[in-house]
């Protein structure tokens, strides 16, 4: 696909401006009903996912170029698809999908955030996101006793993800992850030094071809290492390796689990329980990458057709992705069966998360902006009365304790592998 | 025709540098709407030369001041869905983006009204007012829109006007930025009090504000406004839920709200749901009110997925989608009813009863299931998301005089009778071939309706375009059949430029209500800087003509 495939949504994009809310049939607490924190910080239309369309429309018939301006307000968005969903409830539009291909064209045209460069040219000699040496990648796991799948062989392969293997603060967590798992027998293990960058926060950044090399190589170390189910910790390879590999026909032949699906079926089978009380009360931070950007791709070929007169069908139907078939209750399902705790949820939840901020290469390239995001989610913790947030994300800790460093807030964030640890 | 350095600069002086743009990519985001291919061929009306986001009534009486030393056109709106909002009548002109001007001031729940800013909208306020067991009526356009749009500057017509009123009769004092930049508080708030009232002891000029259809942003601009409110019967909150794994578009009340009733009655045929619906209406025992669109369905995810549906239906025979039934869509109507007490819910119900049951009607299960009535229920009273999936774009046939009854009748089911014919060869969304209208009665149609024949045609199709053009031009010229009653409006406006043809054709049947117009905007703007493209333009464009009758002329002049 490229943007211009998606003509057909510029020409239908109203500016009804629902893009910018949650589906208003879940706004409870007005002071929570934005769903954009682009357009919400920003306040120009352009920062909206109507914007992008209008954007993209104009490019289209000539009447703009693509300068900082357009780069500026197409890269301060998290890409967190809040707008997609939205949009969805009455339309039949991929807003996301469009700031995508506007994203990969840009690429395509030399036209890049050098902070985004830096980060790729990092990625294309080192393997990961974080401008950290590849020989450092596999530290986090040094000292746990656990097979190198470029020597040994096991069914499960754990990905710990580029953020949770050189992020210091979260090193513990990922460490944890696969002492959980380990410790009830799956017969597991990781890539070590060899563990590559799943591609999926190039993509989204508009580097394309970065995607497809990753995929490939994921494919062929997974094939090579012979596993048969993949697990991570971090919802970005999660989405990375579930969904996007599937859209661009890469499609792994292996099961790919979030960690907390893999927990929560140990929980289901009995191998899994907690004994230990945490008194606490916590809400839960859906991280988009699990949650609607983690439903699964839907492959559609077909033409657009007309019913009743002027109707707008698909032959054949056509089915959307709504974020509906996102990663929502199983995360929950854990907190609840944790003793002693008490999860509240926030106001703007599942589909209609709020983002944390660290989406779509913002925390690389405006951080300020990251900031601002994680903490008008780190507000709304507070005021559904949550003592700590929880997500299911590195990327979601990382940029909430930075948030709440920034504004003094001592919110306590945890990933919820940490309370399950705590809980075993 | 961009601005000049030193004109950009004396705005940029007043906003700040980060709230102000001139950047083409940024601009071109505020000149595309819904409809704009119907009146520009394009989906880009003119570009404006700069979009400004003040912060202030001070800001603005500045900015416009400058505007004036200039002569600079400028047009403020809310959330800009409306397509009037953006349109500009050249590249000399500014758009005003009053998002962060959003504050709801004050909710006086003793005095049943509230104060808010220009970007507080509908839905909002709706929420917050019910947390004081009050109420704001309901605008058609969805969740976005704001209250000052709708109660002083544009339409303001909603499905609960026959309770709560409607076109600028909830607008109580308002604090008004005159096209000259002077802050002008109209009716009470003129001698230094609040803006409790409209009507003294200071002028009251809501005639002059807004008249029947807005000015639509060619008076100035209504930086804060006080607006009725009503009373609200049901609860504090509400929550609409559904089950795992259904969609967003699936979540809905459980059942109506205790407080309130729901009837989906349904009758013979069009004229007799008129017939009856006139004296439901007049019996003063309604809170919302509405013909044709009924909400009682399960939205669906999608376009495929509302087809399949309506396949299976069809197949199933299921009677909905047949005028002749007796039970379709087209020949039913929602009534809501509330009350404090079950005595008023009873004698309210019982009235109800006796009035549908003299005109033959059936409550249909489909219809009246617990379900249907809660879909209706939250369909009509919020302000929630409108569609306009099925094709792309509608055109409401607004035949919204002030009148009687019988004259709404007439012409809802003629117009309803050519839109009818569009259907059937194609053009627009045919839903079983009946004839179809939406009523909007105003208190208890004691003043007259907005009766409409909904048309849903693609823009982006030639023929339906085409059809669409058609089809309103028939409408709205008096030398039809129709011998139409009143200025007809489309959506309140369809005085936007390049049809400015409607006032130059109708107002000379109606009591040159177009030279008024323009003498009262000339006296409130002598400069000419409020942008007039969905007012009254300064002069009549010199359009072509047929005879007397001065033809319509699509199509916009810009330079980029
Ligand atoms: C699908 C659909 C359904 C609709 N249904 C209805 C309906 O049921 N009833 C109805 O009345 N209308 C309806 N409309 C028309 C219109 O969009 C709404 O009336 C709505 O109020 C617009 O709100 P907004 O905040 O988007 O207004 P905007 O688009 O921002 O503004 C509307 C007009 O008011 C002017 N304006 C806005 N704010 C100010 C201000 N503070 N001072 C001066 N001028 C101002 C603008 O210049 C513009 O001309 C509908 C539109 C659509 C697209």
């Amino acid at each position: 696909m490229a943007y211009q495939d998606y003509t057909h949504d510029m020409q239908r994009c109203t500016r009804c401006s629902y893009c910018k809310w949650i589906p208003y049939r879940y706004i409870k607490n007005t002071d929570f009903m934005e769903g954009c924190p682009s357009v919400a910080r920003y306040l120009w239309h352009a920062y909206s996912a109507s914007g992008k369309f209008n954007m993209a429309y104009s490019l289209l018939k000539d009447r703009i170029e693509i300068d900082e301006t357009f780069l500026d307000v197409l890269y301060h968005c998290h890409m967190d698809g809040s707008c997609d969903v939205s949009c969805k409830v009455q339309q039949d539009l991929e807003p996301l999908q469009l700031m995508q291909e506007l994203r990969i064209k840009c690429v395509e045209e030399g036209q890049l955030l050098p902070v985004h460069m830096l980060v790729i040219e990092g990625l294309r000699k080192e393997d990961n996101m974080m401008q950290s040496p590849k020989a450092d990648r596999g530290k986090w796991a040094e000292g746990l006793d656990v097979k190198d799948l470029a020597r040994e062989s096991a069914e499960v392969v754990y990905h710990a993800g580029c953020r949770y293997s050189y992020d210091e603060e979260l090193q513990p967590i990922a460490r944890a992850g696969m002492q959980i798992l380990r410790n009830t027998g799956v017969d597991i293990g990781i890539m070590g030094v060899d563990e590559a960058c799943c591609g999926g926060r190039a993509y989204e950044l508009g580097y394309a071809g970065e995607l497809t090399k990753y995929a490939e190589h994921q494919l062929e170390t997974l094939r090579t290492a012979g596993v048969k189910v993949l697990v991570t910790p971090c919802a970005d390879c999660y989405a990375a390796f579930k969904v996007l590999y599937d859209k661009i026909g890469k499609k792994p032949e292996i099961e790919i689990f979030h960690i907390t699906q893999y927990i929560h079926r140990l929980i289901e089978e009995g191998k899994i329980s907690f004994t230990k009380e945490i008194p606490l009360t916590v809400t839960y931070h859906d991280p988009c990458h699990l949650g609607r950007l983690g439903e699964p791709w839907i492959h559609w070929q077909g033409k657009e057709t007309r019913a009743m007169g002027p109707m707008i069908i698909h032959d054949p139907p056509k089915k959307f992705r709504r974020g509906t078939n996102g990663v929502y209750e199983t995360p929950r399902e854990i907190l609840k069966a944790i003793p002693g705790l008490r999860l509240v949820e926030m106001y703007r939840i599942r589909e209609y998360a709020w983002c944390c901020g660290a989406g779509g290469g913002v925390i690389d390239a405006h951080p300020d902006f990251a900031v601002w995001t994680g903490n008008e989610r780190l507000k709304e913790a507070r005021a559904v009365g949550a003592e700590a947030i929880v997500s299911a994300c590195g990327w979601c800790k990382r940029n909430f304790l930075d948030a709440a460093a920034a504004s003094g807030d001592n919110m306590e964030v945890y990933d919820i592998i940490e309370l399950v640890q705590k809980a075993l | 025709m961009k601005l000049a350095e030193e004109e950009y600069k004396a705005l940029e002086a007043i906003v700040g540098a980060e709230y102000i743009t001139r950047e083409p990519v940024i601009l071109d985001t505020y000149n595309q709407v819904w409809g704009n291919v119907f009146f520009f061929d394009e989906k880009h009306s003119v570009r404006p030369a700069a979009v400004l986001l003040p912060a202030n009534t001070a800001e603005i009486s500045e900015v416009i001041k400058v505007c004036n030393k200039y002569g600079i056109l400028f047009k403020p709106f809310s959330s800009g869905f409306e397509y009037l909002s953006l349109s500009l009548a050249n590249t000399r002109g500014i758009l005003l983006d009053l998002k962060r001007m959003n504050r709801i001031l004050e909710i006086d729940a003793k005095n049943m009204r509230a104060v808010v800013e220009p970007y507080v909208s509908v839905y909002r306020l709706q929420l917050e007012a019910a947390r004081h067991g009050l109420y704001t009526g309901r605008i058609g356009v969805g969740y976005s829109a704001g209250v000052i749009a709708a109660e002083c500057c544009h339409h303001g017509c909603q499905h609960t006007m026959v309770f709560t009123s409607g076109y600028g009769r909830n607008t109580l004092g308002v604090e008004w930025v005159l096209p000259t930049g002077e802050i002008l508080n109209m009716g009470s708030g003129e001698s230094g009090g609040d803006l409790f009232s409209a009507d003294g002891p200071g002028f009251s000029l809501r005639g002059i504000l807004r008249g029947r259809t807005g000015a639509n942003g060619g008076h100035g601009v209504v930086t804060k406004a006080s607006v009725k409110l009503y009373p609200w019967y049901g609860p504090p909150q509400w929550e609409q839920t559904r089950k795992p794994g259904e969609p967003p578009s699936f979540g809905q009340l459980e059942r109506v709200p205790d407080g309130y009733r729901v009837f989906v009655p349904s009758f013979k045929d069009l004229d007799a749901t008129l017939e009856v619906s006139e004296e439901l209406c007049r019996a003063e025992i309604l809170y919302a009110f509405g013909i044709g669109i009924i909400g009682t369905a399960q939205m669906q995810e999608g376009n495929d997925e509302e087809w399949a549906m309506i396949q299976q239906m069809m197949q199933k025979g299921n009677q909905s989608f047949d005028p002749a039934s007796g039970i379709s869509v087209a020949n039913s109507v929602v009534c809501v009813i509330g009350g404090r007490s079950a005595g008023e819910l009873e004698y309210k119900e019982k009235c109800l009863r006796v009035i549908t049951g003299k005109y033959g009607g059936s409550f249909s299960e489909q219809f009246n299931e617990p379900g249907a009535l809660a879909r209706a229920f939250a369909d009509i009273i919020w302000s929630n998301g409108v569609n306009l999936r099925a094709t792309g774009d509608f055109l409401p046939s607004s035949s919204s005089p002030d009148g009687s009854p019988a004259m709404l009748k007439k012409l809802a089911l003629e117009e309803a009778e050519v839109k009818r014919r569009y259907e059937e060869s194609g053009a627009f969304l045919s839903m079983g071939g009946g004839r179809m209208v939406s009523w909007r009665p105003e208190e208890h149609l004691s003043i007259g309706a907005q009766g409409i024949s909904t048309a849903q045609y693609d823009p982006y199709d030639p023929a339906s375009l085409a059809a669409a053009r058609e089809f309103i031009d028939k409408l709205f010229d008096p030398r039809s059949p129709f011998n139409r009653y009143g200025v007809p409006s489309r959506g309140g406006c369809l005085q936007i430029e390049p049809v400015t043809h409607i006032h130059q054709n109708w107002g000379r049947l109606y009591d040159n209500y177009d030279v008024y117009l323009r003498k009262i905007k000339k006296m409130l703007d002598p400069n000419t800087v409020a942008d007039w493209t969905a007012f009254i333009p300064p002069e009549y464009p010199d359009y072509a003509k047929d005879g007397d009758y001065v033809l319509p002329s699509y199509g916009k002049e810009e330079e980029i």
